[in-house]
């Protein structure tokens, strides 16, 4: 479970850029939620200080009732990330990159090798498992990324839009592991600026704009609530039409 | 999909499998590896021969000198004297000022057309040697054509006096001797330099494709946010990476060293009067004496790194740390000054002052070993702090 509440974070030289300000919500286990928003509404800057990159400067967050400045080295052994930057090392194979991430994680023997072998399965790239990541496409890039943050099988994951990139049939496959991984019991927070996505996957749907939550709900109970008939109308009519779109 | 099982996790094991993974990432870059290998084990041998032969062709001109006299046949005596020393004398060719000054010929014996009449007047006689100092390759058959003027002078003179009846000792109440007390190893200062230089040189170079790649390079890839969001700390990356960069540049100094050791010893070089050693012993102390370095360089290169904002700042910083550290030896080669003792304390300096050390056959003393290797070490701890503390800044993964 994901606990934020009032998260401040500022940017530039004269900290002139909040890029969230005053962030609050949750995302509960065995659901999927989604943090939805336009270009620049601080989704990311979110997700770092979840990830523990980057230090709040106001307010708190806790995973799973850690706090994520304080016990900052627990919160990273329970989360599994796909941070913006999602590079990989170009001269080792697919295997060895996840494999570097599973040993850090405290992993390692036939059990890390089986993991890998069925992450990578998973993701349609077992034909690719032992090539290296040089010449991959993008959207095989991104699938050895996902399987790298899901390695050590956090209870806790947080993936920064998942789905650039990928074809159709692997953002089909994507959508049925985090339904499967859901089912399981996972946290799972991820963000997108793709309607489409949240519609289809989540269940909960956190609507940031200008690094504060505009609203939070189900689906429907977004619909319920701006009386529109498809949830990309709710979206703009929560975010003030043209405030929202502009940004 | 069953849960892993997770181990407990040691710092040590976090470490290792850091400088692993860096490791297996360089060696799989097989441009960069090879070219940095190949320079290693092959650039030093084909420097030292060709050191080596210029060395031997200067020490043939002196032993075989041939002068060309101009006006040969104004001093008969002379060129007797001058033959009978072995020295082949030829006709001097009209425009010989012109080719020495580009460089044809090395010096020129000019005999004055008076030198008869000068000698019968009891005048001095004029000979003139017309050379250029400049030119290194020139110095040894202008300095052995000096002498030979010189003996034959001094003979000249003596036979004169005995034949007044006077002593020639009386002309040379001050007897000067000359006692050289370089041992054969301790001549052939510039070879000595050069081996010394390489051995320094290379526990730079060792480190700096591998330094870069795994701090800007990561960067750049985009690959550090992800792995700043893993338990790993960031001492613990700092140090797995600097292992895996030291490492490497063991490897390098390693070859290099090997490779002079190899041509030195086996190698059919010309046989130049001016051996020094390096055997064995020698390339076992050049890699004492490197160690601190090959400590201290990688952190530095790996802090450096870190602080560029893209590849190319961080290339650019780590060519002025290279200008710095090849310019150290240089400056002490010009000084010729005895080296004060506080120069010990200095990383480089220290290291290159002891690297000569070793080639002219000195022992070295465990004492100066560790003045030399005190501030490295603590340099290194320094700089792996603050390689930490960069990565733990919240712009660390970002190109700022």
């Amino acid at each position: 479970m994901i606990v934020v509440d009032g998260l401040i974070k500022a940017f530039g030289r004269r900290r002139e850029i909040r890029a969230v300000d005053g962030a609050t919500f949750v995302a509960g286990d065995g659901a999927i939620t989604g943090l939805l928003g336009p270009n620049g509404a601080g989704k990311t800057t979110v997700l770092r200080m979840l990830a523990t990159l980057i230090p709040p400067d106001a307010g708190v967050a806790a995973v799973d009732g850690l706090d994520i400045v304080r016990e900052r080295a627990r919160v990273r052994e329970r989360i599994g990330v796909l941070s913006d930057a999602r590079g990989l090392y170009a001269r080792l194979t697919a295997r060895e990159n996840v494999r570097y991430y599973g040993r850090l994680h405290g992993l390692g023997g036939t059990a890390l090798e089986a993991r890998i072998d069925a992450l990578l399965g998973q993701l349609g790239l077992a034909a690719l498992a032992d090539r290296r990541t040089q010449g991959f496409s993008q959207g095989e890039k991104m699938k050895v990324a996902i399987a790298r943050a899901l390695v050590h099988d956090p209870a806790t994951i947080m993936l920064d839009e998942p789905t650039s990139g990928l074809d159709v049939m692997s953002i089909r496959s994507l959508r049925e592991q985090l339904r499967s991984l859901r089912t399981s019991g996972k946290c799972i927070l991820i963000s997108t600026h793709v309607m489409q996505e949240v519609a289809l996957l989540c269940d909960r749907i956190v609507i940031l704009g200008h690094g504060r939550v505009q609203a939070a709900g189900t689906g429907a109970e977004l619909l319920a609530r701006t009386g529109e008939g498809s949830l990309e109308d709710a979206f703009v009519s929560l975010l003030g039409s043209a405030e929202g779109l502009a940004a | 999909m069953n849960a892993p099982q997770k181990n407990r996790m040691t710092p040590i094991k976090r470490i290792v499998t850091v400088g692993g993974k860096e490791l297996t990432d360089v060696w799989r870059d097989r441009r960069t590896m090879l070219l940095t290998l190949l320079m290693a084990t092959a650039a030093g041998p084909v420097f030292l021969a060709l050191i080596l032969n210029m060395a031997a062709n200067q020490a043939e001109r002196a032993r075989e000198l041939k002068l060309p006299v101009d006006g040969a046949g104004n001093a008969p005596a002379l060129i007797a004297f001058l033959e009978r020393q072995q020295v082949a004398i030829v006709p001097a060719p009209a425009d010989y000022e012109a080719r020495i000054r580009n460089g044809d010929l090395d010096v020129v014996l000019s005999i004055d057309a008076e030198f008869e009449r000068d000698v019968a007047a009891g005048r001095p006689a004029t000979v003139r040697l017309i050379y250029d100092r400049s030119r290194d390759r020139a110095r040894a058959a202008i300095d052995s054509a000096e002498s030979l003027l010189r003996a034959y002078n001094r003979q000249w003179g003596t036979q004169r006096l005995l034949l007044r009846g006077i002593a020639p000792q009386v002309a040379s109440p001050l007897d000067a001797q000359g006692v050289d007390l370089a041992t054969p190893q301790q001549s052939g200062a510039l070879i000595l330099f050069l081996v010394a230089y390489y051995g320094l040189f290379a526990s730079l170079m060792g480190s700096v494709a591998v330094a870069l790649d795994a701090t800007a390079g990561e960067r750049e890839r985009g690959s550090l946010e992800p792995l700043l969001a893993t338990p790993l700390s960031t001492s613990q990356l700092a140090v797995g990476k600097w292992l895996a960069i030291g490492a490497f540049d063991l490897l390098v100094v390693l070859l290099t060293l090997a490779g002079f050791y190899l041509t030195l010893n086996f190698a059919p070089l010309p046989a130049i009067g001016v051996p020094f050693l390096f055997g064995s012993a020698e390339l076992v102390r050049f890699v004492a004496i490197l160690l601190p370095l090959m400590m201290l360089l990688p952190a530095v290169l790996l802090y450096v790194g870190l602080r560029g904002r893209t590849l190319k700042e961080a290339q650019s910083n780590v060519s002025a740390l290279v200008f710095v550290v090849s310019i150290v030896p240089v400056v002490q080669l010009f000084l010729q000054k005895k080296e004060p003792a506080w120069l010990l304390w200095v990383p480089v300096s220290s290291q290159y002052t002891l690297l000569t050390r070793a080639l002219r056959g000195d022992a070295i003393a465990f004492a100066d070993w560790l003045q030399s290797a005190t501030l490295p070490v603590l340099l290194t701890i320094v700089a792996l702090l603050a390689a930490a503390r960069l990565l733990r800044r919240e712009d660390a993964f970002a190109g700022r």
